[in-house]
């Protein structure tokens, strides 16, 4: 059994002049990090190699998984988010006889990032969760009326669960994209209920895609030292903004559907908002090919 | 019925929701039943592994391991250290593993259970002889997994394990030898290799088992069912020879990523 | 493709002659020498080891960078973040602790610690063993061990002067801190 650790010199001699200095860059980003950051953006540069208005590849992938009615894996740079959608059929609310349930949710699980442990959902999947949900409800982009099978009898409640494999940042944004491709992937067993026996009785060979009225995507931008404007920041940068901006459009109309802001709002907030939003209107025409 | 539990962390859909009931009369087509000859494969092949190191860059270590409709994500972090107040001299190797709800065919709900804890448990004890803990004091290995789709319980602990130490060689912890997992069900009187679902559920009985295939040596066996001690031999006997198959898989996959 | 590759479990061929020493990454069952790790297997004078240049935990004599938690009379906590040259994830930091005995190698007993760490310093120091449950014991009392950067009262990075002293550029003001030796001189 080997016992001895090996000193300094010996282990990092086995590595090439460029990989050394690579490692002692690295070693003073994680000392140092806000320093790091300003070094880079001094030269209009990102430590990822974007420029400051730069925004990553974005691919997805849809209906990989069986037992799932509809699901979609996205890859937003290094970001991974794989989203199910489960249906199920419960009765409807008393006040909404004629209305289904979407139910979204975001998992960050521990395995997606070192700073996650094990445990309840925290803070940020849980504001994170809510921020989806008010999105796609107040969207409008599918119609609950769709889901009813049956008014104050029977309809469909989907389950869109997203989880989080790889946590490099802008997990918003990544999330949205996957819940959205998942619901348009989804394809529903046609539904007949038997008013006699009260019970639902769905057709194996017979199914039917949801009724999508519009596709919402979200650009995120974050202020980095009350200036510098970063779009779509990575799991280095998020720690170091002050404030970060989401914009959902829809990516068929180009219509704004939500803008929210967090975080201290700095001078010139409202110049930089306007950026955004229009930011977010060229950037769409990218994503429409995506989703 | 799924009951759901108000749970004031997430976002809640009706109190109690059924998955679908279909017609007897929809039948799918060409479906297997128990006594029909295996569909597709022979009864000693296992269906082919797709395998990717490297895919989770935040973790030390991670693996993907796919096999027609299982889909297992597994990271590594570690060693880092202990929580813990108590001061242990060996590391430890802590396994988790997580159900998406959209792993299988009746949703589950996003609280951990009694079958994560047992799937867990299994792959401890395959991936326990093999590492080398005693060369880790104080740190702890943490090793997640997330299983995307499943396809049977003992299709995913062998998957599990088999991800689990890719993504332990991935990570640069010591290791005496890689631990290669198959499972096993014995349907009538014929074994089969690396059942599906419905296969295993069919099944008398069934078998994992895990083992070093460059060491000769069998790290643990995991048996549920009714067989007979000569069956159990035979599956054990079976297995094992595809694990060095297996084995070979996965030292191209880390060859091509190193 | 690089067919020196070799995986854990897989027996390494020794090269003719002595029987060479082994290090990390090998070891010997039923008197075979086999790799626990993936990688090409090197001789280092007579040691014959595969070495990953990876994230590792501390051991004895490991240097490592911390930057300063908390402060008693008897001791500061130290949270390390770079163990031999290579940073540690952020969120996986170990905990280490540097006593009063092991701060600076004369005058072990006068030493004060409030003169010589601050909260926020980053210090260089050596590993001396596992020590208890909860930390590692580092020494810094070696001249190239110790304080390597801090901020001043001003909020300026301050310049060591001497072993004892660090200046801030900004106020002119000195402060007491225990600095290692800058390399360049």
């Amino acid at each position: 059994m080997s016992t001895t650790t090996p000193t300094t010199t010996s282990v990092l001699s086995v590595l090439s002049p460029a990989e050394q200095e690579a490692l002692k860059a690295a070693t003073f980003q994680r000392l140092h990090p806000r320093v790091y950051l300003e070094r880079f953006l001094a030269e209009n540069v990102r430590p990822d190699g974007r420029p400051a208005e730069g925004w990553r590849d974005v691919s997805a992938h849809v209906g990989s998984i069986s037992t799932a009615d509809g699901s979609a894996l996205v890859r937003l740079g290094g970001t991974t988010v794989v989203c199910g959608v489960k249906a199920e059929i419960a009765e409807p609310e008393l006040d909404r006889e004629g209305e289904g349930f979407l139910v979204p949710n975001l998992d960050l699980p521990a395995m997606c990032s070192p700073k996650f442990k094990p445990g309840p959902p925290t803070e940020e999947a849980q504001v994170l969760s809510d921020r989806l949900n008010e999105v796609l409800v107040s969207s409008g982009m599918l119609p609950l009326t769709s889901l009813c099978i049956h008014p104050g009898k029977a309809a469909w409640v989907l389950y869109v669960d997203a989880t989080c494999i790889n946590y490099d940042g802008n997990v918003f944004d990544a999330a949205l994209i996957a819940m959205v491709a998942a619901l348009k992937n989804t394809q529903l067993p046609k539904a007949t209920f038997d008013e006699e026996t009260g019970r639902t009785t769905c057709s194996r060979s017979i199914k039917e895609p949801l009724q999508i009225t519009r596709t919402p995507v979200s650009m995120s931008f974050g202020i980095f030292d009350s200036t510098t404007l970063l779009t779509d920041p990575t799991s280095f940068e998020e720690p170091l903004l002050d404030t970060t901006i989401s914009v959902v459009v829809d990516s068929t109309s180009g219509a704004l559907l939500s803008a929210s802001q967090l975080g201290i709002d700095a001078t010139a907030a409202q110049d930089m908002l306007q950026t955004c939003i229009t930011a977010a209107a060229q950037r769409r025409h990218d994503l429409r090919k995506i989703v | 019925m799924a009951q759901t539990g108000f749970d004031r962390r997430r976002i809640n859909g009706p109190e109690q929701s059924h998955p679908p009931t279909f017609g007897t009369q929809d039948e799918v087509e060409g479906r297997w039943i128990v006594g029909q000859p295996r569909k597709a494969r022979k009864p000693m092949d296992i269906r082919p592994i797709f395998l990717q190191p490297g895919l989770i860059d935040q973790a030390n270590g991670s693996a993907y391991v796919e096999t027609e409709r299982t889909k297992i994500a597994c990271a590594v972090y570690g060693p880092r250290q202990t929580k813990s107040t108590a001061y242990h001299e060996k590391g430890k190797l802590n396994v988790e593993v997580k159900f998406t709800p959209f792993s299988c065919e009746r949703r589950r709900a996003p609280m951990r259970d009694a079958e994560d804890r047992s799937l867990a448990v299994a792959i401890h004890q395959a991936l326990l002889p093999a590492v080398q803990v005693e060369l880790l004091p104080k740190s702890t290995i943490d090793i997640f997994l997330t299983i995307i789709e499943a396809d049977g319980i003992e299709a995913c602990v062998a998957a599990g394990t088999v991800a689990a130490s890719t993504a332990l060689a991935d990570a640069g912890i010591e290791m005496i030898g890689l631990v290669m997992s198959c499972a096993a069900a014995v349907v009538e009187q014929e074994t089969w290799l690396d059942p599906t679902e419905e296969e295993a559920r069919s099944a008398r009985g069934s078998l994992v088992l895990s083992c070093m295939p460059a060491l000769g040596t069998v790290t643990s066996v995991w048996q549920s069912g009714k067989l007979r001690p000569e069956e159990v031999l035979g599956c054990m006997d079976a297995c094992q020879e595809r694990c060095s198959d297996i084995h070979s898989v996965v030292a191209q996959a880390l060859l091509e990523n190193a | 493709m690089d067919s020196d590759l070799v995986l854990p479990g897989q027996p390494i061929s020794l090269p003719r002659g002595p029987i060479p020493q082994l290090g990390p990454g090998t070891y010997t069952r039923d008197a075979q020498v086999r790799a626990s790790l993936v990688g090409i297997p090197r001789n280092e004078g007579s040691t014959l080891t595969i070495s990953r240049v990876r994230p590792h935990p501390p051991g004895p004599n490991s240097v490592v960078l911390g930057s300063i938690t908390r402060l008693s009379p008897l001791q500061a906590m130290l949270s390390i973040t770079v163990v031999d040259g290579v940073p540690l994830p952020s969120g996986e930091e170990f905990t280490g602790v540097i006593r009063t005995q092991d701060v600076r190698a004369t005058e072990k007993d006068k030493v004060k610690i409030a003169d010589c760490f601050r909260g926020g310093d980053v210090v260089r120091g050596v590993v001396i063993s596992l020590g208890d449950a909860r930390s590692y014991f580092v020494t810094t009392a070696r001249n190239d061990l110790g304080v390597i950067f801090a901020t001043s009262e001003a909020g300026a990075t301050m310049e060591p002067v001497s072993w004892q002293e660090m200046r801030c550029p900004k106020t002119g003001k000195i402060e007491r801190r225990k600095c290692a030796k800058p390399e360049n001189l």
